[in-house]
């Protein structure tokens, strides 16, 4: 299910990027990282990826919307399904207490929160490729 | 394969958008600190901190108060002779610090600013006496006293107001930064 | 009559209301309106890049997109408030992504930032579209033998804009000039005055507030003349600190350049918000108190 299936992390934090990085290559996927959104973005127009696994603050502070936002510009990036992971309650949370995270306005396919459990994220992104796969399928 | 990036890879992708050249271009000439008009109230210098983080010391630097005594003057920006934006990396450094709760113990900076982010929250607008509780206590008796006392001056001579002030579309200006930090349910 | 966009600051609204009053009338008094900004909000000053730059960015792009409704140049009394609009009109222009999700958070407020207005400091009004050769023909009492020591600041000059002389401009001393004061040669006119440090780190900051007024004293100076809030009251409010602590006898006066070219101009000094200081301007009472036009 997962042979041949390439992740994309964009993500600041080494040690989480490692931690999670391990996970899916337990599972067989590639894994590639960027650690900032100038070489994420790169990255995802030099090689699309199956699937992108997105921080949100990162560089200059909340990167990773303004990012997701431009993705679904692109005719051809729009198409990549986006696993948002933010540890943002920790980072920046006082700005907004006891409020949800929340995707909402930007079309990311799922949002969850650091710190995120294996089985769990292994699940979802499965879950996202499949969904994604069967969406490709149709329009075919 | 690199198992772990190291603290000054971190760094520079932290500062990957900064204008100017990267830290890593720094020649230790050491005029950012000649010109630094707070450097002895530093635990090191500017200079000391970029070297620190050539030298991976992510510790030594995240426990450092240089970076919270920097007043934003700019004199080491407008100096650097490797054209660094120096000023900007000490910015990058205390958001790195804040948004990882890990600084030095009884620095009054990361209180001051949270506070203060979270009064324009409320109200759209800054007000002075709601900041007093982050370093009031922090001062002696004396100057606590001294404090005071030209706090009441300045109200008397009508530079004091009890009241902060509301901006009117203040539920558009929440939903406005809502839209750059996704919080608050769903849209 | 040439209009701007006027954007007060948190500051001028009741801690250096003097600022704000002195703005309004000498530049009344010299044919500009300054329009203030509806519904402002706060500029973020420097505790936002503290957590997020693009939240601080947008922070000062719902004041710029206000002010670009009327089409009218955005004005600042602030040197942070300055330096925070000026640097985020340009970097939206050098980066059409982030003015594109800058916009897009906009819309909650049903603003849109195009970037077609120029962002300046009040003093570059009376330099720049005033002009000092006006200036001093409208000065019906110079301040003649009145030395005032420029205190330029910080963010007023830096960072650099557009390769300008940042280690000695002289405009400040000009405009001076033109008022009929005489400026002192004043070494550390460009040196910070603490800033926000006041609070964050007292011991940092009154060492930098002695070391100006040291400077301003042994230049004989009669008054320091402030173009930003956050400058003055740090000169101003707390003298009697850095007397306590450096066991020193300053007493210099702190004033708003505004106030100065208000006096100059023979308007009457409590418009001017003269009175409102914590050290009284001793010396400019016989310039205030010739008849006023």
């Amino acid at each position: 299910m997962s042979e041949n299936k390439r992740l994309l992390i964009i993500d600041d934090d080494p040690d989480f990027v490692s931690g999670i990085r391990s996970i899916l290559e337990k599972a067989e996927y590639k894994v590639s990282v960027a650690y900032n959104p100038k070489e994420g973005f790169e990255a995802l127009e030099k090689d699309p990826p199956d699937l992108l696994l997105l921080d949100v603050m990162m560089g200059r502070g909340a990167e990773g919307i303004m990012l997701a936002r431009k993705l679904r510009k692109d005719p051809v990036l729009r198409e990549i399904p986006v696993l948002i992971i933010t540890g943002i309650r920790e980072q920046i949370a006082y700005l907004f207490p006891g409020e949800q995270v929340h995707p909402g306005f930007v079309a990311v396919d799922e949002l969850v929160e650091k710190p995120v459990d294996p089985k769990f994220l292994l699940e979802r992104v499965s879950a996202l490729l499949k969904a994604s796969e069967e969406r490709k399928q149709q329009t075919s | 394969m690199e198992t772990s990036l190291t603290f000054s890879k971190e760094i520079a992708n932290l500062l990957y958008a900064q204008h100017g050249n990267p830290i890593k271009d720094c020649i230790q000439c050491g005029t950012c600190s000649g010109s630094c008009p707070a450097v002895e109230f530093m635990d090191h210098s500017p200079r000391q901190i970029i070297a620190m983080i050539g030298a991976d010391m992510k510790d030594e630097v995240l426990t450092s108060n240089t970076y919270w005594s920097c007043a934003s003057c700019y004199q080491c920006n407008v100096r650097c002779p490797a054209g660094i934006d120096i000023a900007g990396m000490m910015y990058g450094l205390k958001r790195y610090t804040m948004w990882k709760d890990d600084y030095k113990e009884n620095l009054v900076g990361p209180h001051f600013a949270e506070s203060f982010m979270k009064m324009i929250m409320r109200t759209g607008r800054s007000f002075e006496p709601v900041l007093a509780p982050t370093y009031i206590f922090k001062l002696d008796a004396k100057d606590m006293f001294q404090e005071a006392l030209m706090a009441t001056s300045l109200f008397f001579k009508g530079r004091m107001s009890l009241v902060p002030k509301k901006i009117k579309r203040l539920d558009n200006f929440r939903n406005i930064v809502k839209r750059i930090i996704p919080f608050g349910g769903t849209a | 009559m040439k209009k701007f966009a006027y954007y007060p600051g948190c500051s001028l609204e009741s801690l250096s209301l003097s600022y704000h009053q002195s703005a309004i009338e000498s530049t009344l008094a010299l044919d500009v309106e300054l329009n203030e900004i509806e519904d402002w909000n706060c500029c973020g000053a420097t505790a936002y890049f503290h957590a997020d730059e693009l939240l601080a960015h947008t922070l000062v792009a719902r004041n710029l997109a206000i002010a670009e409704k009327d089409g009218l140049d955005f004005v600042a009394p602030c040197s942070g408030c300055y330096k925070n609009a000026y640097f985020t009109n340009q970097q939206l222009h050098e980066e059409p992504d982030l003015a594109d999700h800058i916009n897009y958070a906009l819309e909650e407020d049903n603003l849109h930032l195009d970037g077609t207005i120029n962002v300046k400091h009040l003093i570059e009004v009376f330099i720049d579209d005033i002009g000092l050769e006006q200036l001093k023909s409208k000065s019906i009492h110079p301040l003649e033998g009145l030395r005032v020591a420029p205190y330029y600041g910080c963010q007023l000059v830096r960072p650099r804009k557009d390769g300008e002389n940042v280690e000695n401009p002289q405009f400040f001393e000009e405009l001076l000039s033109a008022i009929g004061a005489e400026p002192v040669d004043y070494g550390t006119k460009m040196r910070c005055c603490g800033g926000s440090l006041i609070m964050t780190n007292r011991e940092a900051a009154l060492d930098m507030v002695f070391q100006l007024l040291l400077d301003a004293a042994k230049q004989e100076t009669d008054v320091i003349a402030t173009i930003c809030p956050l400058c003055n009251v740090n000169l101003e409010a707390y003298q009697k600190q850095v007397n306590q602590e450096y066991k020193t006898e300053f007493k210099i006066p702190v004033m708003y350049f505004t106030q100065l070219v208000g006096i100059a101009l023979g308007i009457d000094p409590k418009k001017l918000g003269i009175g409102k200081e914590l050290i009284s301007s001793g010396e400019l009472e016989k310039f205030a108190s010739k008849e006023t036009g």
